[in-house]
């Protein structure tokens, strides 16, 4: 983990008592304009002292800059250490604002994201307001997304949280999240914790506050952030947010294994239906690049999947475009065995997790046939099904963990 | 003239004979000391095996060694030093069985002359482990880095690289054991421009048109898929 940097300002400042009742961490240099012309403005209902923490340098203010009862203050932007991936840079600035708000005793720290999308007056009310009054430990962000929007939250980081952890939280790996001081302590604990591996590592707040048996929420936000890994290249985002989860996994093993079933999060905000997409998508590259791994990769995959799931893929190797469909306990058993051999290191890391992107094409082009022409809450019941499906399937990852030798 | 002929083929058996007795100590002793170690090199092998995982010696190192498991992810650090412990004291036998087999046989020189080579064959067996790794994990990054970018001559891609790798290996292992040098040095540059100068004519000649429609087909793909990937946002 990177190391929090103080700046000397702020490391006087962390030492001066007082309380501080809500720190708003930025994850980076948002522009410093927009944050200072909206800041005041979002955070007039909160009357007792309030620090606007972010990234900046030792020319920058530091702790002082004064508004009424906010106060600015700059952190030195901790560096991932032998990291550019884009979610351990963003990873390693979150753990650095809780660190701070750790530092201060606040009562609340509101992460937000550089791009400063979450600094409205709605968003912050509905994600800070649950922490300060004390009914959740933690809120976390429901993002209003279309039926083609956060395929990889929707196939592999919400269903395999939810089925792990026991806690149906929607966005398990957000930009921004509400913490209150008990899951301050928890997050910051963890964060010890996997410091002593020496690996920098992503943030799952939602996991350190479940292991806990903190309460959660989930606030409908009507925040969009952008397309914020969009130009980035597919294979290596799913590459660093598929291994971060397996390793979270692993980390957790204790924990999970003893979890059945999963209970809901507390609901707060109207969710808002996004504009509907009724075009179908041409899924016919997606079920191409699926079928070229499967005829080649087959050495790789075989390696990881057991013989049935091997002769399921085949199967649907054979499928012409229209028929193509991956069952959603064929997609949860895929993301289980390659979480087990991700443990068991049964080949490199980096080429198990390269192997994982046909298959999830594959499975992204059996979602969009499926919901092409359904509207956007009949697609999120469909991927709903797919989060109960991960649950179900969840005794075959416990008894394959515990004994992996049994089934392969 | 039978008696002399018998007496020669008598003499030259008695002298092979002799020959025979004179190396068998040496070779008993040889074999003896080899065994001797062997014995020695499995007990010390499982010694260290013990120790290192009561030291719980993979998840220290585990860390420090993440381009260790991403070459071999089989073989763990403990297995690694295990390996080197054994072979170390079977090297250590062969060179004491030599020494044992010099001394008793009275064939001086023996030992000097194969001790000299030992290094090249530790060198050469260094060399042939870590090309067939590297040319295993080459290959397989190739396959799924173009597989991952819908390259249809993915294992063409992966099989050329891994070859290449093994043939370099296989080169560099003949120099090493100074085997043929100048016919392995001839005989390398000659494949690898051979390679080298077909690929080229067969992009820039043979292939050209093929070449040439395989980009025309993947541009007119990416501009109709654009579309269709602008709608779709994985994260």
């Amino acid at each position: 983990m990177a190391k929090t940097e103080l700046l000397p300002e702020l490391q006087r400042s962390a030492r001066e008592p007082g309380p501080v009742e809500l720190v708003i961490g930025v994850t980076g240099s948002p522009e410093m304009d927009v944050l200072r012309a909206k800041a005041p403005a979002c955070l007039q209902g909160i009357g007792a002292k309030t620090i606007v923490a972010y990234a900046g340098d030792n020319r920058m203010n530091g702790y002082g800059s004064s508004e009424d009862n906010i106060h600015f203050a700059s952190y030195a932007m901790p560096h991932a250490a032998g990291s550019s991936a884009f979610w351990i840079e963003i990873g390693a600035a979150q753990r650095a604002v809780l660190a701070l708000a750790g530092a201060w005793q606040a009562r609340a720290c509101l992460v937000i994201h550089s791009d400063l999308a979450a600094l409205d007056p709605d968003t912050i009310r509905l994600l800070t307001e649950p922490v300060l009054s004390g009914s959740s430990d933690l809120m976390m962000p429901v993002y209003q997304t279309g039926k083609y929007d956060a395929l990889i939250n929707k196939s592999l980081l919400s269903p395999f949280s939810r089925a792990l952890y026991g806690r149906r939280v929607k966005f398990p790996l957000a930009f921004d999240f509400c913490a209150g001081a008990s899951a301050l302590a928890k997050l910051n604990q963890s964060d010890l914790k996997s410091a002593n591996n020496g690996e920098p590592q992503l943030l799952w707040p939602v996991n350190a506050v479940a292991t806990s048996g903190g309460q959660i929420g989930q606030a409908a936000v009507g925040t969009r952030h952008g397309a914020q890994t969009d130009s980035m290249d597919l294979s290596a985002v799913l590459t660093e947010l598929a291994a971060a989860l397996f390793k979270e996994a692993e980390a957790c093993a204790p924990f999970w294994q003893r979890v059945r079933g999963s209970q809901p999060a507390l609901r707060y905000g109207t969710s808002m239906v996004p504009t509907e997409d009724a075009q179908p998508i041409d899924c016919r590259p997606m079920v191409e690049s699926f079928v070229l791994g499967s005829r080649n990769l087959e050495e790789v995959w075989r390696l990881v999947l057991p013989p049935a799931t091997m002769l399921e893929l085949k199967r649907l190797a054979r499928l012409d475009v229209e028929s193509f469909r991956m069952p959603d306990a064929l997609w949860a058993r895929i993301v289980y065995d390659f979480a087990l051999a991700f443990r068991m290191r049964r080949l490199s890391r980096s080429h198990l997790l390269g192997a994982l992107t046909p298959l999830y094409l594959g499975w992204v082009a059996s979602y969009a046939q499926e919901v092409g022409g359904a509207t956007t809450q009949e697609a999120n019941h469909k991927v709903e099904e797919l989060a109960r499906t991960y649950e179900e399937q969840k005794p075959y990852l416990v008894s394959r963990w515990r004994w992996p030798l049994r089934v392969s | 003239m039978w008696n002399h002929i018998e007496q020669a083929l008598h003499d030259s058996m008695s002298r092979v004979a002799t020959k025979i007795a004179t190396l068998l100590p040496g070779v008993l002793a040889f074999v003896a000391a080899l065994l001797i170690f062997f014995i020695l090199a499995w007990i010390f092998a499982t010694l260290v095996r013990w120790l290192l995982m009561a030291l719980k010696f993979d998840e220290r190192v585990g860390r420090g060694t993440g381009s260790i498991a991403e070459l071999s992810p089989r073989h763990t650090p403990t297995v690694l030093v295990t390996r080197l412990v054994y072979w170390c004291f079977v090297l250590v036998g062969v060179v004491i069985g030599l020494s044992a087999f010099e001394a008793s046989s009275a064939e001086p020189g023996l030992a000097a002359y194969v001790l000299a080579y030992v290094p090249r064959i530790v060198g050469a067996a260094i060399l042939l482990f870590v090309g067939t790794i590297l040319a295993r994990f080459l290959s397989r990054s190739m396959l799924v880095t173009a597989v991952n970018l819908n390259l249809h001559y993915a294992r063409l891609l992966a099989t050329g690289v891994k070859w290449m790798v093994l043939v370099l290996t296989a080169a560099m292992v003949l120099d090493h054991l100074a085997i043929a040098g100048a016919i392995v040095d001839l005989a390398f540059g000659i494949l690898f421009g051979g390679i080298v100068l077909a690929l080229a004519l067969a992009v820039g000649l043979g292939s050209r048109d093929l070449v040439s429609r395989s980009l025309e087909r993947e541009a007119i793909k990416s501009s109709e898929t654009a579309h269709q990937e602008e709608r779709l946002h994985h994260f």
